[in-house]
């Protein structure tokens, strides 16, 4: 009786306080300088991240080409889940003009396959800064160039970004680099230089392209007036000759305008015929972006990105790549033979399974930034259509932070399509995750 | 002769006391306020706390540096989750920095890098006398009062009105109003601190809007100082290295 009567009491006592320190809570606000002296102490080191749980549930199109590819020979049902726990670790430490910072995320993951992880150095480099006109970097490094949100065509030294999350940091690679900044009085207020080394060998960047070369590339940027404009170049012998232009303004200050040019000589334009041959034609191609940012007076911003790849996958020939795998699918049922089904995964690895790998996307977001007075809550959806054969995926989100460093974000991703078509023929039809970040320092 | 002569001077001399102060004088006061509340070229710590109805809070601190009437770039130390953010403000254009993420991007004066009740013009706010004339200037409840307009349509606010300390010739509260006359927030000026080297000014400046009743923000100054700065710090290229200069 007592013990209940104790369990009862400190349960009222804590409602109590609760209350009590909301009611004298409100409007009130204390701050210490002497506290606040102490945290904006530097130190000459940092270290820092976050950790992550995300757990994801995919709905699976069994009907779909790229189903069949991944499941011929195993049936999964009609749901998979995942379970991924992340770790980043950042760091820095600064001698004089020094300065060293790595990245590494650690990743495990459960899902019908069993248990699996891996770490990765994402970034590590040095930075040599003498002055603020000059920068020295040499090390893994993301060098992202360009001026599209979702989609960047002249990030020529720069994995590509994941459109479905482009907010999301990428990996480097190992370049030395240097900067140097000038600024003036008149129209053009800045005028920098960014030359960059990649070197492509079996042990750095071997995923970059052909290996054993030493590749060069370099960015001309003018801040003209009130617009921001980019020259670049990239030569190098691991991957083709290719030359940039990038611009971003504001029209207005709620209206952005952005847009990106590259121009790629001797690229291997790939095409399918069907049989599920591949062949390749070498020609000069163009990809380019268009884009715009906009912003209410409610605070809903909506960026909207045309995204041309002139190299890309052009509809015919995705059609030739899904039906050799309804093909390839139905002799293995019928035969138990695999060997086309290995083929048109071979072969979609190489065209079809790259981010948004066919000729013309619309890109659509609009993110409401605390909407009905709720701080730190941002409820967004983003559509990216492939204009080529009119299949679009859908992505509503609520991203929340109800406590410091805490961050929150459930997000569903639904695709649709017809029968042959990009989002038609993906593995899923949708999923549903929930991500969960807690940052520390 | 000479009577009428007086009387049209006299009438003159009252017509003119009837009309408020001219806005030269205005613009000036205006100038002088600014300079008062921080020097040409300088950098900051500020403490941004959000204060929401049910007693909740969250609180960031910021590295900013200034240079002329309208550059200003500012990198977030914590929340660890904020940490490394910048912005860089040249005139009306207005970037984002995140790390990883790589490029910086964009942004609007109207948005609000923390959330709350400050917005993005506050936290990177530009003299007041680059961004709004003087239109009127009057005396009030013994502080001045200035009925400020926007120079552009560009500029957040579309009008404000400043009370101001007529004899330290500090800003007391500051209303911001939008086109349609609506009021927005009003800042509140408080705390009036020495910072050192002959800068004394407001070390905290409260907000609160009746578009968010309830709400909150309190933004706290600390190591206020005069700094040479190179006009290179206020790039695009060296946002990622702002920190570097604490």
């Amino acid at each position: 009786m007592s013990k209940a009567l104790f369990v009862l009491s400190v349960y009222v006592a804590g409602l109590v306080f609760i209350f009590l320190q909301h009611a004298f809570g409100q409007g009130e606000y204390k701050f210490d300088l002497a506290e606040i002296e102490k945290e904006i102490k530097k130190k000459p080191y940092h270290i820092g991240g976050f950790l992550e749980f995300r757990p994801v549930l995919f709905s699976l199109d069994q009907e779909s080409a790229f189903h069949k590819l991944r499941f011929f020979d195993q049936d999964e049902g009609t749901t998979l889940e995942q379970y991924n726990f992340g770790l980043r670790l950042e760091g820095s430490y600064q001698k004089g003009i020094a300065s060293l910072y790595f990245r590494t995320d650690s990743r495990l993951w459960y899902d019908y396959q069993g248990r699996d992880g891996d770490i990765d150095l994402q970034e590590g480099y040095l930075s040599l800064k003498p002055g603020p006109i000059f920068t020295l970097e040499t090390g893994k490094k993301v060098v992202q160039w360009g001026k599209g949100y979702a989609f960047n065509p002249v990030a020529f030294v720069s994995r590509p970004k994941d459109p479905d999350d482009p907010a999301e940091a990428l990996e480097g690679y190992y370049v030395v680099m240097a900067d140097l900044i000038k600024s003036f009085g008149g129209p053009l207020k800045t005028l920098a230089f960014t030359p960059a080394i990649l070197p492509a060998t079996e042990s750095i960047n071997d995923d970059f392209g052909t290996l054993n070369h030493i590749n060069f590339a370099a960015k001309l940027y003018f801040l003209l007036w009130d617009t921001d404009l980019d020259i670049l170049f990239f030569t190098g012998e691991s991957r083709t000759t290719r030359y940039g232009f990038d611009f971003a303004g504001n029209i207005k200050t709620n209206f952005e305008i952005h847009g990106e040019l590259a121009w790629i000589t001797d690229f291997d334009k790939k095409s399918i015929d069907s049989e599920g041959n591949l062949s390749t034609e070498e020609s000069d191609i163009l990809r380019c972006l268009l884009g715009i940012r906009y912003l209410t007076a409610n605070e809903i911003t909506f960026t909207v990105e045309y995204y041309h790849n002139g190299g890309g996958i052009d509809k015919d020939d995705a059609e030739n790549l899904f039906r050799f795998v309804d093909h390839a699918y139905d002799t293995f049922l019928d035969t138990g033979d695999s060997v086309q089904l290995d083929k048109a995964a071979r072969l979609s690895r190489s065209t079809l399974a790259a981010l948004k790998p066919m000729r013309d996307y619309l890109y659509f977001r609009a993110g409401w930034k605390e909407p009905f007075d709720i701080l730190y809550f941002t409820p967004a959806v983003t559509s990216i259509i492939n204009l080529t054969d009119r299949s679009l995926s859908i992505t509503p989100e609520l991203v929340y932070s109800p406590e410091t460093n805490l961050e929150l974000r459930l997000r569903g991703t639904f695709l649709t399509g017809d029968k042959n078509t990009e989002y038609g023929e993906k593995q899923n039809d949708y999923k549903v995750e929930l991500r969960i970040r807690y940052y520390f320092n | 002769m000479i009577k009428k002569l007086l009387s049209m001077i006299l009438m003159c001399m009252c017509l003119c006391l009837a009309v408020p102060a001219c806005s030269d004088d205005g613009d000036a006061i205006l100038q002088k306020v600014d300079r008062n509340l921080n020097p040409e070229a300088f950098e900051m710590y500020r403490k941004l706390i959000n204060l929401e109805p049910d007693g909740s809070k969250k609180e960031f601190i910021m590295y900013s540096i200034k240079k002329g009437r309208d550059r200003i770039a500012s990198v977030f130390i914590s929340p660890a989750s904020e940490k490394g953010r910048a912005t860089l403000r040249l005139g009306e254009n207005i970037w984002l920095y995140i790390p990883n993420v790589g490029k910086p991007i964009r942004i609007t004066s109207l948005q609000s890098v923390t959330g709350g009740i400050f917005n993005n013009a506050d936290i990177m706010r530009l003299d007041y006398s680059a961004e709004y004339n003087c239109e009127k200037m009057e005396q009030q409840e013994g502080l001045l009062m200035l009925h400020l307009k926007a120079k552009t349509g560009s500029v957040a606010y579309d009008s404000l009105k400043m009370w101001v300390d007529d004899k330290k010739l500090l800003p007391d509260k500051i209303e911001c109003f939008a086109s349609s006359g609506m009021l927005i927030k009003t800042l509140y000026f408080k705390k009036i601190t020495d910072f050192g080297n002959g800068l004394v000014r407001p070390a905290v400046v409260e907000t609160d809007s009746p578009l968010h009743k309830g709400y909150k923000s309190i933004m706290v100054f600390v190591r206020m100082k005069k700094r040479d700065l190179p006009d290179e710090a206020f790039t695009l290229n060296f946002l990622s290295r702002v920190e570097n200069l604490r």
